[in-house]
Formats: structure tokens, C-alpha cells, sequence
């Protein structure tokens, strides 16, 4: 088998399931933010529950989104080494900028968070959890400066056929940056709002014990989703304009096509330089998906006097809604990668050159071996997720007060 | 320049291993069939760290793409096969650990706990794989790329993961003895001093293969750096062991620290100014050409993407570090039974 295509599906697959797992870390730990820090400013005993349940959800959804991270890094290296070699010193900045100040910093913050519960003061512990939500967020733009970066390559120069870094302000300011940050956050936060909104659903349905607590997450979570699908809306039709500009082979043909492909037939050769047809595809589904998400705004005069809940039904659209924000996700991003193609970095490298000359055994061998170990670590995880979401906020894990000391004797109370 | 960032990678590395490495030495010691109790108690006793020391891993390799754009690629694709490993293992790792506690029932926890001993087993044999690997070269293709993963199969490569192995192991027997309550120190103070015999043994049959090894000796640029580096962790592991008896717990874990860490620096500086040499057949070619060593200057990113980045981490490392220093003061002490309690 050819080691491209199963790089690049190794790519695909470890990426896809990487961007299921992050939209929703990102979107819970800006909505666990509001919580933890509505708790401390109203000192109201149902914030601290929310957080606990919430954040229980979140910590067990961070865990894949590390794993994955982590095989995504190495594979750069691994499966792609033409692209650190060519275009290393360019893109690999943003890279080592974005796990040095973002992820070190999430990761490390996180771990203080979940262990200090009970033991650091509360003013310190929501400290650390703004610190992580800043560090998430500060992870997805770096992210997106380097995939931008892919997408429209500037602020370099070509020497012995290396390409070095002229300006990094360029890559700030790249024209496929700016939208499509806005996007991905907007994504998180749909998705994460989603979330919280449906499993507040599932447990109203089932005439849950802790009615008034579902009921603020219910009403957080669907008020989330609605803003954020507007701005996502907003932020995905704005990326039309330098799309179409910088990268008019993406969606559909035009004049601007016709000129880029003649100039890189007379540079880079005569080939086949359409992106397959899956990016047009991928990106008109995640459009009626994104308009579908968009009735969410019908469903909030509902939330008067409760309405959504004494009708029952509309928790049962927003409980099956649930995959909508997820398959939306999965396309956009093979409308923006697969539309790239055949470039690893537009117009720049060709995606063959960028292969590592690896033996296609062994890419298959990797392959297949971190799909299924990555597939099933996501599922557990998922299966996980849902167990302790059915669970309910009576008593998470997540920041239980330790148990009482061995001998330490309780005095008898009588009554 | 690059000196400097060579050694802020060779930082990154080594802290990696120091503090990873007791992650999977505790997660090793899971497999000697404890309680449930007991088992849980030892990885909480990692507990507020594991997030923090995976993390040293990354940023490794986060400098190594900013910084050494072309080492990363060449690094990673020559030693595929130890990456593969190590990188199987790390996730299982972090999978295991932090999923083992949320199911209830204890037959899904044993599974986990598994999970964590088969990842820490792959994740130690992996990095001693990759700093053998080093050590002896990697044969070229045409193109300058390494090519093939047989080169990786010796009995030298073997011999450095299975020492690395039971470093690692030795290690986390050690931390436990600085962590645990005091009633459960000593018997994991045996333990530590029981596998003090396995790590001098692998230590030795490492060096013994390696001196045997044509093309270890033709990868090796400083012959004395190299042979200080077996004599160092024999040193520290007798210190260990010293410390260990006389209930030095501290002082234990300060000298296991060590011996995890020096691999990195010593394995660089025998192999400076060099850092991938390819050795196909040294028999046949006594004196390496150019184009067969990639020094760390050559796989160096330039000079304006290593200035950028050094202006960020001159204020950035301090933070780094500090942060980290905050965790490990905030959960100093032994655990108890009043300590969080959550993997």
C-alpha cells in the first residue's frame, strides 16, 4: 500500500477523534468557569454541586483529549517528516509556542484543580481553573496560527529550497487565522452548551431528585448554545471571503482557479490539483447542520416558566440533537483539510513530499495498531462519560471531601 | 544559540524521565499483586503530580519541532519502532491512571491497573530503546534519511531498555518510600533495595554490550563521557541504596533522580557536536563522512525562528518551572488519610 495515504489516514483518524474530544473540553471549561466562579462570588451551595458534576465530565473527557494530543505530536515527526524538515522552522514555532505556554501550563494547573479540592483556598482553586480555561484557549490559537499557516503560508522566504521565518507578525495576522479561531470557539461552545443542555434534558425527563440543579444547567447550557451558533454562523460565512481568495481551489472553480492551477502546472509540474470532492461535501452538510443547531433560539422563549420542561418534547428534540454539534465538527474540518489538498502546505509543499520514507508495513502496523488503541480508549471513554453523566450530582468524585481520619472518634449525638 | 537550546531540550528531557520515569515506576509496582487498597494508595500518591510530569514530555517535543525541526523528523522516523512503543505506552499510561477509579466495581480496576503496568512496561522499554538507539547510530538511506527499523534490533538496544526498565522501577519504589504513609515506608524500602541487583545487573550488561558494539563505538564521538555514564549510575544507585537503609528517604529519591537524568546529558555530550549518526558499517567505513552525521547545528532551526523562540522562553521558563515548583509545594508530605483521593 502506498505510505502516503496511510499516513494520512492515520492523520485523519488520530485528528478526527483528537477534535471530538477538544471542542467539548473546550466548551465545558469556559462554561465551568461561570459556575465555579458563581460560586464563589454567591457562595450559593448548588454552583460548588454544578461544578463538581460538570467538572467530573470534563476532567474524564481531558483525559483522551491528551492521549490523542500526545500521538498527534509525535506523528509530525513520525509519519511527516518532510514537513519539519522543509517547512520546520516555520511552522514547528507556533507548535513549540503552543506547548510550552499553552498545554504545559492546562495540564499543569488541571492536575492542582482536581487534587485541591478541600485543600487550597477557594479563591486559589478557581485561580487555577481560569488559568486552565485561559491556557485552553491560548492552546486552540496556536493550534489554529499553525494550521493557518498550512492553509496560506506568509511570513517566509524559500532558501536552498528551505523555507525560513521572515516575520512571525505575518503569521498573526494570516487572513485564514482570525474567522476561523472565532469558528472553532464558537464550535466548543455550541457543542459544550449542547452537551450540558442534554443531559440536563435526560435527567428532567427521568423526573430527576435534583430538579432545581438541571434546571440551571439546562437553561446555561441551551442559552450558551444559542449565542455561540450565531457567532459560529457569523464566523463560518465570514471565512468565504479569504477562502475564495487565498484559496480558490477549495470550494469550486472560477478564473482565480484556472490561473493558480496554470501557475503551479508551470512550477510544481503537471498534476491533478482539485481537493477531492469529500471538502465540498463535508462543508454543504456541516452548513444545514449548523442551521439546524440554529433553532436552538426557538427553544428559549420556552424556557418561561419553564415551558421546555412541562412540554417535554422540546427535551427530547435537544437530547437527540446531541450528534448534531459533533458530525458538524468532523465535516468542517474535512471541508478545511481535505480542501487543501493536494498541499501540506498551500501551494507550498505537496503532501507526498512531506511523507516520512517509511516502510508501508510499518506505517500500516501503526496504523492500524494506535487506530484500535486510540478507537477503543475513545469509546471506553464515551461509555464512561454517559455512566457518569446517568449518574447525577449526588456525589461525583470530583472534589469529595476526603474521608474522615482513621482515628479520629465521632462523639456520639443524642438527640 | 544552539548550544543553548540543545541543553534546554536536554532539560526537558531529562526532567521528563526523572518525573515520568517514577510515574511508571509506581505504575510497574502495581503488577506485584497489592491490595486494592494498597494499589489505589500508590498512585495517589502520584496523584497531584501525573498530570504535571507527562507535560515535560511534550514540551520536549514541542522544542524539538521549534527548535530542531529537522532532528524531530530524522529522530522520530529513524527510531520509528522505539517512538511506536514509548508513545503506546505513555497513552495506555494516561489513559489507565486516570480512568482506572471511575468505574465502582474492582474487577474493572484490576483491568486498569493492568493497562497502567503494560503501558509503563512499554513507555520505560521505549525511551531506553530511543537513548540506545542514539548511542549506536542509525544507517542511512540515499537520501540522508535513516532508513529500514531492523538497525534498532540489537542485543545493545535490548539490553539499555531492560536497564532503563529497571531504573524506572527502582525509582518509583523509591518515591513511594518518600510519599506513603510512614507505616507503609518499609516494606516498599525492601522492595526498592530488592531491585537495586536487577538495575546494577542491567546497568552493567548495557555498558558490557555497548563496549562490545562496532558500531556504538563509531557513533561515539567521546569514548570517556560515555563509560563516565555506566560509573555514575552504579554510583547513585549504591547511594541510593545507602540512603535507603539508613531511612534516608530524601536523599534516596534525590540520588534515583539523578541516575534517571544523567542518561540525557551524558548521552548528548558522547555524542557531541554530533547527534544522529549513521552507522551502516564501520568496518567498511572507519572514517564517517559529512553527510552521514547530522550535528546539532545542522539540525538546528535558524537563526531568526530560534531567536523568536528564545525571546519567549527567557521569561517563560521561570514561569514553567515556577508553577510546577508550586505543585509539588502545595502536596508536599506524605500522603494520608485526609489527602485528596481521585485517580
Amino acid at each position: 500500500m502506498d505510505p502516503l495515504l496511510l499516513a494520512r489516514l492515520q492523520f485523519a483518524t488520530t485528528t478526527s477523534i483528537h477534535f471530538l474530544f477538544v471542542v467539548v473540553t473546550l466548551g465545558l471549561v469556559t462554561l465551568l468557569v461561570g459556575l465555579q466562579t458563581a460560586g464563589f462570588v454567591t457562595g450559593k451551595p448548588v454552583y460548588e454541586r454544578l461544578t463538581r458534576f460538570w467538572g467530573q465530565l470534563y476532567v474524564l473527557n481531558y483525559v483522551l483529549g491528551i492521549a490523542t494530543g500526545i500521538v498527534m505530536e509525535f506523528q509530525f515527526g513520525l509519519n511527516w517528516s518532510g514537513l519539519s524538515r522543509y517547512v520546520g522552522n516555520v511552522f514547528g514555532a507556533p507548535l513549540a509556542i503552543e506547548t510550552l505556554v499553552a498545554f504545559f501550563l492546562e495540564s499543569t494547573f488541571l492536575g492542582m484543580w482536581i487534587f485541591g479540592w478541600h485543600r487550597l483556598r477557594r479563591g486559589i482553586h478557581l485561580a487555577l481553573l481560569w488559568g486552565v480555561a485561559l491556557t485552553a484557549y491560548a492552546s486552540a490559537f496556536w493550534i489554529m496560527v499553525a494550521n493557518a499557516w498550512l492553509q496560506h503560508p506568509v511570513g517566509y522566504e524559500v532558501r536552498d529550497g528551505v523555507a525560513h521565518l521572515t516575520d512571525f507578525g505575518a503569521l498573526l495576522t494570516n487572513p485564514t487565522l482570525g474567522f476561523a479561531f472565532g469558528h472553532v470557539v464558537s464550535a466548543g461552545l455550541v457543542t459544550g452548551g449542547m452537551l450540558m443542555a442534554a443531559v440536563s434534558a435526560a435527567h428532567l425527563l427521568r423526573r430527576t431528585p435534583d430538579y432545581a440543579l438541571f434546571r440551571k444547567s439546562l437553561r446555561i447550557g441551551l442559552i450558551t448554545a444559542a449565542l455561540a451558533v450565531t457567532t459560529l454562523q457569523g464566523f463560518g460565512f465570514a471565512q468565504f471571503g479569504p477562502v475564495g481568495k487565498l484559496q480558490p481551489t477549495k470550494f469550486g472553480g472560477g478564473a482565480d482557479r484556472d490561473a493558480l492551477v496554470a501557475d503551479w502546472t508551470t512550477r510544481f509540474g503537471p498534476g491533478d490539483y482539485t481537493p477531492p470532492a469529500l471538502s465540498s461535501v463535508g462543508l454543504g452538510f456541516m452548513i444545514l447542520i449548523g442551521f439546524t443547531l440554529g433553532c436552538a433560539w426557538f427553544l428559549l422563549p420556552l424556557l418561561w416558566r419553564d415551558w421546555i420542561i412541562r412540554l417535554k418534547f422540546p427535551l427530547w428534540l435537544v437530547l437527540l440533537a446531541v450528534p448534531l454539534p459533533f458530525v458538524a465538527v468532523i465535516l468542517g474540518w474535512i471541508a478545511r483539510e481535505v480542501g487543501r489538498q493536494p498541499w501540506v502546505a498551500y501551494g507550498l509543499l505537496p503532501t507526498g513530499q512531506a511523507v516520512s520514507p517509511v516502510s508501508p508495513g510499518l506505517m500500516l502496523t501503526s496504523l492500524i495498531g494506535f487506530t484500535l488503541l486510540l478507537g477503543t480508549l475513545a469509546v471506553t471513554n464515551w461509555v464512561l462519560l454517559v455512566r457518569h453523566a446517568a449518574r447525577g450530582a449526588h456525589d461525583p468524585a470530583l472534589g469529595r471531601p476526603p474521608a474522615p481520619d482513621a482515628d479520629h472518634h465521632p462523639h456520639p449525638v443524642f438527640a | 544559540m544552539e548550544l543553548a537550546w540543545y541543553a534546554l531540550l536536554g532539560l526537558f528531557f531529562a526532567t521528563y524521565l526523572v518525573l515520568g520515569g517514577y510515574d511508571y515506576g509506581v505504575g510497574l509496582l502495581l503488577a506485584r499483586g497489592a491490595t486494592p487498597g494498597a494499589r489505589r494508595a500508590a498512585l495517589n500518591a502520584v496523584g497531584p503530580f501525573f498530570l504535571g510530569n507527562e507535560v515535560w514530555l511534550v514540551a520536549a517535543v514541542g522544542i524539538l519541532f521549534g527548535a530542531f525541526p529537522t532532528l524531530e523528523g530524522e529522530l522520530l522516523s529513524g527510531l520509528y519502532p522505539a517512538v511506536l512503543g514509548a508513545l503506546a505506552g505513555v497513552v495506555l499510561v494516561t489513559a489507565g491512571v486516570q480512568l482506572r477509579s471511575r468505574p465502582r466495581g474492582g474487577t474493572a480496576r484490576a483491568f486498569w491497573d493492568r493497562v497502567v503496568v503494560a503501558g509503563s512496561v512499554l513507555a520505560a522499554l521505549g525511551w531506553g530503546a530511543l537513548l540506545g538507539g542514539l548511542l549506536q547510530g542509525v544507517p542511512p538511506a540515499g537520501d540522508g534519511h535513516p532508513a529500514g527499523v531492523g538497525h534498532l534490533f540489537t542485543p545493545f538496544v535490548a539490553a539499555a531498555a531492560l536497564a532503563l526498565l529497571a531504573l524506572v522501577a527502582v525509582h518509583g519504589a523509591t518515591f513511594l518510600t518518600l510519599r506513603l504513609p510512614v507505616a507503609d515506608v518499609p516494606s516498599v524500602a525492601r522492595l526498592a533495595r530488592g531491585l537495586m541487583p536487577a538495575a546494577l545487573t542491567a546497568v552493567a550488561t548495557a555498558t558490557a554490550l555497548g563496549l562490545l558494539s562496532d558500531r556504538v563505538r563509531a557513533a561515539v564521538a567521546r569514548p570517556a563521557v560515555a563509560v563516565l555514564l555506566p560509573l555514575a549510575l552504579v554510583a547513585t544507585l549504591l547511594m541510593a541504596r545507602a540512603a535507603l537503609r539508613r531511612g534516608r528517604a530524601g536523599l534516596a529519591f534525590a540520588a534515583t533522580s539523578v541516575a534517571l537524568a544523567l542518561p540525557v546529558p551524558l548521552v548528548g555530550a558522547a555524542l557531541w557536536p554530533r547527534v544522529l549518526v549513521s552507522t551502516v558499517d564501520p568496518a567498511a567505513a572507519p572514517q564517517l563522512t559529512d553527510a552521514a552525521v547530522l550535528t546539532v547545528a545542522d539540525a538546528a532551526a535558524s537563526g531568526p525562528t530560534l531567536a523568536l523562540l528564545g525571546w519567549l522562553a527567557l521569561p517563560l521558563v521561570p514561569a514553567l518551572l515556577g508553577f510546577q515548583a508550586m505543585c509539588w509545594w502545595v502536596f508536599r508530605g506524605r500522603t494520608d488519610g485526609r489527602a485528596p483521593v481521585y485517580w
